[in-house]
């Protein structure tokens, strides 16, 4: 498998040790050797790929520089439009559209840094689900069980990375769809402030909440690719007016100066032990002592399950009255549902938005960094479809959003961080900051791994 | 109104009125999903908002945003 990280690879390709083509050959070889597997990729875009390869390979050895990214190769959640392709977003139903014209702004960016993409990635149906338990192209197994759910509902993207087919992926991140499969594949992903990054030529779910961010095998990749794809882009509405603020250089800061807390009372409670364990871990290796209570963190939850709920149905609202029947069983009942959902409560909970970020906003004088857990516990098997929690018996793979949705309902910016050896399956944490502090949450993560506290987990057959 | 909410009495008209079909093979599982979303929908209408806090959205009529 090809291991080596953004870093190496561009430094290789622009050194003149490895052509693009080269790096090329490997990632197809992998991808071709292992998808069957893993299950995470629903289009190679070979032929794509070996011309791009190769017109980096000419823009160095003409002597131009063809970016930061030259000859790294990334794959995208198929909810990002690939040009050429019809945009599935994890559905049968869009297999009929009209192909993508153009790429997404965040993959027109990263190509532009010199990155080759390679494929598009399998998702739930339209981001509606943490699992990626797919009906129409298959789950996606998790690299570390492949009994096991990757988590979702960017499960091809963290599965990708986890098992090393690309050092970068693309995945979307509404209630925790970034988050949930790195901590469940034990990779890193960043899900960035909302607004932060371009959603142009996304397929979005449910507008208020939808985030774009990225999966990699360690924090200085991570930087990286994020960096690559800062900036505004008059084509989002959403998407900030705000320069690029560059994080790479940062990483190596440490943590003087960063006041850490840990996120008490509801972050506490709903968790297997061994999750709560990793906090603790975390705590002791960074020196933590504080403890923080987010406000109504219950509330913002059920707020964004609501929200979700009825803007994802509206986007499809077409689809739902004159074919439900193509929707994967696995959500189409929650789609419909959606559609019926009285408006006073669509409204109180965007009320209640406006409310809660002006408390966090408050709680962030007092404290820059806040750990929590990310998921209530690792990958469960694939099919599974309850857990017992606290004496209650509750949905597998909708509660695997209980830690991740209060955080992104406020749309701060978060790194999910994979705790080294935190049990025979993967842990992650999360790392959060005021909005805009992106270059906080990557520092705690960089430090974190600096002492050996996060790190990528290895697949038992990569090991 | 959340907590006094009602799917099975609901789902069925509202549908109808809407003209959205729901497959009778669909519907135990489309009241399961609206319980919970009634469910949640109960703590949430249930916190109490002033008037004066207003959804997030910025609205410019050149634009339609902000």
């Amino acid at each position: 498998m090809t291991c080596a990280g953004i870093g190496q690879i561009a430094a290789a390709v622009r050194g003149r040790e490895r052509s693009a083509q080269e790096v090329l050959r490997g990632t197809l070889a992998d991808i071709a050797r292992g998808n069957g597997a893993i299950n995470a990729f629903t289009a190679v875009t070979d032929r794509r790929a070996v011309a791009a390869a190769a017109a980096v390979d000419t823009a160095i050895a003409a002597g131009h520089d063809p970016g930061p990214l030259a000859g790294v190769p990334f794959a995208v959640k198929n909810l990002y439009d690939i040009e050429g392709l019809p945009t599935l977003a994890g559905s049968k139903i869009d297999r009929d559209r009209a192909p993508a014209a153009r790429d997404a702004a965040l993959v027109r960016r990263l190509t532009a840094a010199g990155a080759i993409l390679v494929g598009a990635l399998n998702m739930d149906e339209y981001a509606y689900g943490f699992s990626t338990e797919n009906s129409h192209y298959g789950p996606t197994r998790n690299p570390h069980d492949t009994t096991r759910i990757a988590g979702g509902s960017s499960g091809g993207a963290a599965a990708a990375v986890a098992a090393s087919f690309v050092p970068l992926t693309l995945g979307s991140d509404t209630n925790g769809s970034i988050r949930v499969p790195a901590a469940l594949c034990g990779v890193f992903g960043i899900k960035p402030t909302y607004g932060r990054l371009s959603r142009s030529g996304l397929r979005l779910f449910a507008a208020s909440l939808d985030h774009g961010g990225a999966f990699c095998r360690s924090t200085t990749d991570l930087a990286a690719a994020y960096d690559a794809m800062q900036g505004p882009d008059p084509e989002d509405p959403t998407c900030s007016e705000r320069a690029p603020e560059p994080v790479a250089g940062l990483l190596t800061r440490g943590l003087d100066g960063i006041r850490i807390g840990v996120a008490d009372g509801y972050f506490k409670n709903q968790g297997v032990p061994e999750v709560f364990r990793a906090v603790e871990k975390a705590a002791a290796a960074l020196d933590i002592t504080r403890q923080v209570e987010i406000p109504a963190a219950g509330v913002a939850r059920a707020a964004a399950m609501i929200i979700t709920s009825v803007e994802g149905a509206e986007l499809h609202l077409a689809d739902l009255t004159t074919r439900a029947g193509d929707f994967d069983p696995m959500t189409r009942a929650r789609f419909l549902a959606g559609a019926l959902v009285p408006a006073p409560w669509y409204v109180h909970a965007q009320r209640f938005r406006r409310w809660y970020c002006a408390q966090l906003v408050q709680l962030f004088r007092d404290v820059d960094v806040i750990i929590a857990p990310t998921t209530p516990y690792p990958a469960f098997p694939i099919g599974q479809a309850s857990v017992q929690l606290d004496g209650q018996r509750l949905p597998a793979a909708g509660s695997l959003g209980i830690f991740t949705q209060p955080l992104s309902f406020a749309g701060l910016p978060v790194v999910a961080a994979p705790v080294a050896g935190a049990g025979p399956l993967p842990i992650g944490l999360q790392i959060v900051a005021a909005p805009w502090r992106e270059d906080l949450v990557l520092r705690v993560a960089a430090a974190g791994e600096a002492l050996g506290l996060f790190a990528a987990a290895s697949p038992p057959s990569l090991s | 109104m959340a907590d006094a909410f009602d799917p099975e009495a609901y789902v069925p008209q509202a549908a109808a009125a809407l003209g959205l079909p729901i497959a009778p093979s669909d519907l135990g599982d489309v009241l399961g999903a609206l319980a919970i979303l009634a469910r949640v929908a109960g703590v949430v209408m249930a916190f109490p908002l002033p008037e004066e806090i207003i959804a997030a959205a910025v609205f410019t009529a050149e634009k339609g945003d902000a």
